[in-house]
């Protein structure tokens, strides 16, 4: 569970704790729980100010919130989709989405109108996720976890074809929906959100990058890995289905070079 | 699997071309090269089939409902930081 208090919130520790992120820029405003600086820069910095109407210096409290109701409001339903993604739990994903909508309502005056809101509003779900949810749900975990996904990006890596047969797609739609999000939820975390921000947000490189803090290379080279994850993943259910070809590769699969295939990648998204 | 080399020279490379061009990542030269290919290569528009019915899979099966007690709570929590202000 989390808690929701704004007295709880802490200063924002970004994805450098999972991944090698880039350096970050001095944090400007020290009195806000979100770096300001940070969340300002999801938006684009061309983008000219609109006046009062629309977040100006003379717009009051009581505008804007009426303003932030209308604009943020609207993506309420993507951004708790991203978060049952994220926190993979219905529970979690509501305090995700109310936590995040908190931070996003406090910050609101520096979100800069005619910017692109949908991608500061998932930077902001992004960040409290791993403030959050992460630190405090998972690292228990850490070891056991790795070791999973070791192997499961190792296997993934170990096809050489496409992992999901193209006499196997048209059973992609025949698979439950449900199938389709566990298979999602299977794979890692920095491959799982990077595959949920190109494939069904749509977002750019440059916006997944912005939203997850990482340099665009690395964006890339975690979209190609997760969707080969994701291919394999869909594999496998399609053929526990029964559906068209059921993979007889699945049973070669085996865990031997996971270390191996792990510390290759690392040192492939660091060189990007 | 595919020994097709109009998009690259293996699996990978081909299909990280496929990825950029769905993605829209490539400039107008390159899509308008890869729409070319694919009209001629059954293998590689195949496998771009595929890609494309993967991601209608997800969006199918993403796409959730945020509960209405969510909603409410959203902008309790609003007016609550607004009447702190």
């Amino acid at each position: 569970m989390l808690v929701l208090d704004r007295a709880t919130l802490a200063p924002t520790v970004d994805w450098s704790a999972m991944t090698s992120a880039q350096p970050r820029e001095p944090e400007t405003d020290l009195d806000d729980p979100i770096v300001a600086d940070d969340i300002a820069r999801a938006g684009d910095p061309r983008a000219s100010d609109d006046g009062a109407a629309a977040g100006g210096p003379g717009e009051t409290a009581d505008e804007r919130r009426a303003r932030f109701e209308r604009d943020a409001m609207q993506y309420v339903d993507q951004l708790y989709s991203a978060a049952m993604r994220m926190a993979r739990n219905p529970a979690d994903a509501e305090d995700l989405v109310q936590e995040a909508y908190a931070k996003a309502f406090a910050a609101f005056h520096q979100y800069r109108p005619g910017t692109n809101l949908k991608a500061w509003l998932y930077r902001i779900l992004t960040n409290t996720y791993i403030n959050l949810y992460r630190k405090r749900q998972r690292e228990p975990q850490q070891a056991g976890t790795d070791t999973v996904e070791d192997w499961q990006l190792a296997r993934a890596e170990s096809h050489t074809s496409t992992g999901l047969r193209s006499a196997e797609a048209e059973a992609l739609d025949r698979l439950p929906d449900s199938d389709v999000k566990e298979a999602l939820a299977s794979i890692p975390e920095e491959f799982r959100l990077a595959v949920y921000f190109a494939d069904v947000e749509g977002f750019a490189y440059k916006e997944i990058s912005e939203i997850m803090s990482t340099p665009i290379g690395t964006v890339m080279s975690r979209l190609h890995r997760g969707r080969k994850m994701l291919r394999d993943r869909l594999a496998d259910y399609a053929a526990e289905r029964g559906f068209a070809g059921a993979r007889a590769v699945a049973a070669q699969n085996s865990a031997p070079n996971a270390t191996q295939h792990t510390a290759q990648t690392t040192a492939q998204e660091k060189e990007r | 699997m595919n020994d097709c080399q109009g998009l690259g020279d293996c699996d990978d490379s081909r299909l990280q071309r496929l990825y950029e061009y769905l993605d829209g990542a490539l400039p107008a030269h390159d899509v308008a090269e890869i729409r070319a290919h694919l009209e001629t290569c059954s293998e590689c528009l195949e496998e771009h089939n595929l890609e494309c019915m993967i991601r209608s899979a997800m969006k199918r099966s993403c796409h959730e409902q945020a509960p209405d007690k969510l909603k409410v709570s959203i902008l309790d929590k609003i007016h609550a930081l607004r009447a702190e202000a």
